[in-house]
């Protein structure tokens, strides 16, 4: 019974099999599939009582934007929250994945998860993968030790930090937190300076669009403020609404003259 | 396990068609601290007795119910260890579950998958069965349920049930008592009743364990403080 077979760890890491013939693919002229990215502003930034994160919706494939309001601020655990930046099925199941493992470990410790069990098991795969997870994650969470604050690199390298920004507005919305972070703000004011790093991003960069997501964590729970600035409506729908005329005319034929129903024999099953 | 010394099942037939290891293992169980389960129309309970081997032993360290998923309990009478191995193993099927299919666990597929893992340990190479029954208790989009598993893999919904020490003792009160419209505290105090027709010694809530789940769909075990309120409320 292959049950019985010992239970050996999963290897993990980059499969390097398909490599070669990949390359000689494209070498002969095959054109490697777009993947969705999160061209992407994320931001977090550790305030008076806890932190917050921030991101905008916009989702692009190549030149395209195919979503104008995803979410990219991913759970992780009930006091825990991560933003992603990068290719989005790989942000997704990344968070996904750890998550999981996070319910498990709480089971198992009968604790509320920290911020750091969540960064050690991100940067591990990570890195495991060797870059080609493409993640670029700002990780945010309050626990039992405080409030935490960390960038996480797609080849598995973290930084901690009081602000952060990743994606390719990150330039954008850092510009606005080196000159308006402060440290020690209150509620109001870190939702201000978040708002106006991931708008920077908004208007400034194409990767990034539409509107504006927050998390604010703190100790006593957290809230997540989807869409919390919409700074791009859609301004050209009618605003009157469509409507159709009356019926100005309508015919009916009965189709019973042009099918003739025959008695046969039920189709014989091979 | 796995070794090809022991390729061959240490479970096997006896002449008159019955599993010796499989009623070995019944024994086991029986001989196991007493727990039961009562399932309301809104709401299940699950207690187990829980006798410390001795007045040293530090009894907050001791957990015997133990949480699945948010919303799904469980409870044993047998080996202990033996059920620390099961609730790792449902633990993480109900993530697994959840990663591929995007939605809670049902109880009773959870439960299913849990006694598909305890009958392979009766029909597999190099290892025995499992020396515990479980009560696992939920309350999910199909209401709140009860399921007893046993070492053979065969799995029951149940009304209300007792496993372990006393068990024909437990099911007749509970015959008594059980109503179908009975509610979440009834059957609590009802469970606490139970529990105390067999119990050895004065019963507190340091030596007891009671877990409920609600229509909230969270499971938790009852404080100590909780538990002697009940105990309290019943007297």
């Amino acid at each position: 019974m292959t049950k019985t077979a010992i239970d050996l760890p999963p290897k993990g890491g980059f499969s390097f099999d398909l490599c070669r013939r990949n390359a000689f693919l494209e070498s002969q002229g095959a054109k490697m599939p777009k993947f969705r990215k999160t061209g992407t502003t994320i931001v977090g930034l550790v305030f008076k009582d806890g932190v917050i994160l921030g991101a905008d919706t916009r989702a692009t494939e190549g030149e395209i934007v195919c979503d104008k309001n995803c979410e990219k601020i991913h759970y992780l655990a009930p006091n825990i929250y991560c933003c992603g930046a990068g290719t989005a099925a790989d942000t997704e199941n990344v968070t996904d994945m750890v998550s999981s493992q996070l319910e498990l470990h709480r089971y198992a410790t009968s604790r509320e998860s920290r911020v750091v069990t969540a960064l050690t098991m991100l940067k591990s795969h990570l890195f495991g993968y060797q870059g080609k997870v493409s993640a670029a994650l700002v990780l945010g969470g309050v626990d039992v030790t405080g409030p935490h604050l960390h960038a996480v690199y797609p080849h598995g390298s973290t930084d901690t930090l009081p602000f952060a920004t990743m994606g390719s507005g990150s330039l954008a919305a850092m510009a606005v937190f080196e000159s308006r972070f402060k440290e020690g703000m209150t509620k109001e004011q870190g939702i201000e300076v978040v708002c106006a790093a991931i708008c920077a991003g908004i208007f400034n960069d194409l990767g990034s669009g539409s509107n504006v997501d927050l998390c604010v964590i703190t100790k006593g729970g957290k809230e997540y403020l989807r869409n919390y600035q919409q700074p791009n409506p859609r301004s050209y729908t009618h605003s009157k609404g469509y409507h159709f005329t009356t019926i100005l005319s309508s015919k009916i034929r009965s189709l019973r003259n042009h099918v003739r129903v025959v008695e046969g024999d039920a189709m014989e099953e091979e | 396990m796995g070794d090809s010394q022991y390729s061959f099942s240490l479970t096997t037939f006896s002449p008159s068609g019955k599993l010796v290891q499989i009623e070995y293992a019944l024994t086991a169980v029986s001989a196991g601290q007493t727990s039961l389960g009562i399932k309301a129309s809104n709401g299940v309970v699950i207690a187990t007795e829980k006798k410390l081997p001795s007045i040293l032993v530090d009894e907050n360290s001791v957990h015997k119910i133990q949480l699945l998923t948010p919303n799904i309990g469980v409870a044993y009478s047998g080996m202990g260890p033996d059920s620390r191995v099961l609730v790792r193993k449902s633990r993480k099927q109900a993530q697994q579950y959840k990663r591929l299919y995007n939605e809670p666990i049902p109880l009773s597929q959870l439960v299913r998958e849990t006694a598909v893992v305890m009958q392979e340990f009766t029909q597999s190479g190099g290892v025995r069965p499992f020396g515990v029954s479980l009560l696992v208790a939920g309350f999910d989009d199909n209401g709140p349920q009860l399921y007893q598993v046993d070492p053979s893999g065969s799995y029951f919904s149940w009304k209300a049930s007792a496993i372990g020490k006393n068990v024909s003792n437990a099911k007749t009160f509970l015959e008594k008592r059980y109503t179908d419209d009975m509610e979440l505290e009834d059957a609590i105090h009802t469970a606490i009743l139970t529990l105390k027709e067999g119990f050895e010694g004065q019963i507190s809530g340091k030596n007891i364990e009671i877990g409920i789940v609600d229509a909230s769909r969270k499971f938790r075990v009852l404080t100590p403080a909780e538990v002697d309120d009940y105990l309290a409320e019943v007297e």
